[in-house]
């Protein structure tokens, strides 16, 4: 009886070190953007995406109902499905240099772990540009993905929390845009770049 | 008028009742509220409206089915309307969750799409200030 209540316990103090280390993985993996809030006021045009918990299994939902048989369908289903958190703040200004180092720098702050590794960097000092992509390791897969586009006029930082497929993601067609999603038209080829006007 | 002593002395001496004045104080007692007793009966105003029903079973059965239907048919519509309100409520309610999964649906979209952006364009940047690199390394090669 001792050793099968010894044995239990083991059980539930690994279970609750699990759920606590894959807990600890999420919250990690979600950066504090709220200290970039108050650029919307300048901002010529702001995008502001928050979707997490039962909005994001809604979303989930709902777009299983869109087309299952739709390859692109299937494909978002299958990035989707395994985020825990969507988180985008984008700035476009109408004038350049109206956010500081120090809005970019609070988030690169959010980024100095040891487990977040800086995957990608392209800098262009003369025109002001600054863009990083970085990961949340976890284990052997990535646990969370941060874009951080600085440029003279716009800011946009990209949050995804969970598994994120990085390749999935980079070969997402266009037309699943929102409001194209249901139409009849051709499918657009994919553009590669800073398209999403 | 006057009165000499002698007759008021006449008048306020003690006077024997006779026998029997208890019963007699009594049965007149009992009689006078069998009588008020007899005329409140007389007032009551239903006394005459319920004999009148007394008298005629076959309207008073007609009116009571006419209350109970009127009743069941109220009754009736009363839980339809509350039947309709709750299904109103309820579309109402799942409506409004279905507009708000679409909301999310196409926020998830719009993310999706701005990650897949993005990270091109993060990634075409980073190729493009690498080409040059790669061209002067080839060269030296």
């Amino acid at each position: 009886m001792n050793l099968a209540n010894r044995k239990l316990t083991q059980i539930l103090v690994a279970a609750v070190l699990c759920f606590s280390a894959l807990r600890g993985v999420a919250q990690d993996a979600k950066l504090q953007l709220s200290n970039l809030d108050k650029l919307s006021e300048k901002a010529a045009r702001v995008t502001d995406v928050t979707l997490d918990g039962s909005l994001l299994q809604f979303a989930v939902n709902m777009i299983q109902k869109i087309d299952a048989e739709d390859k692109d369908v299937a494909q978002l289903q299958s990035i989707i499905k395994n985020l825990k958190g969507i988180y985008i703040k984008s700035f476009e200004f109408d004038e350049a240099s109206q956010y500081s180092k120090a809005d970019v720098d609070g988030i690169r702050a959010q980024l100095t772990s040891p487990r977040w590794s800086k995957i990608v960097q392209s800098m262009e000092k003369r025109h002001n540009e600054y863009d990083e992509i970085y990961v949340l390791k976890n284990g052997d897969k990535v646990g969370g993905v941060v874009i951080l586009v600085a440029e003279a006029r716009e800011l946009t930082v990209v949050n995804l929390v969970g598994e994120v497929p990085m390749d999935k993601v980079a070969a997402l067609e266009r037309h699943l845009a929102p409001g194209e999603k249901h139409s009849d038209k051709p499918k657009q080829k994919k553009e590669s770049g800073h398209d999403q006007e | 008028m006057h009165f000499s002593e002698d007759d008021l002395r006449e008048a306020l001496k003690r006077k024997d009742p006779g026998e029997g004045f208890t019963q007699r104080v009594m049965a007149r007692v009992n009689q006078s509220k069998a009588e008020s007793k007899v005329q409140q009966a007389t007032k009551k105003p239903n006394g005459k409206f319920l004999s009148w029903w007394m008298h005629r079973p076959a309207w008073a059965m007609a009116v009571v089915a006419v209350l109970l239907l009127a009743c069941g048919i109220g009754g009736y519509q009363y839980s339809e309307y509350r039947h309709a309100e709750e299904m109103r409520v309820a579309r109402a309610k799942q409506q409004q969750i279905q507009q708000e999964a679409e909301r999310a649906r196409d926020q998830a979209i719009m993310a999706l799409e701005i990650a897949r952006a993005k990270l091109n364009h993060v990634l075409q940047h980073a190729q493009l200030q690498a080409e040059p690199a790669n061209k002067i390394r080839r060269e030296r090669l």
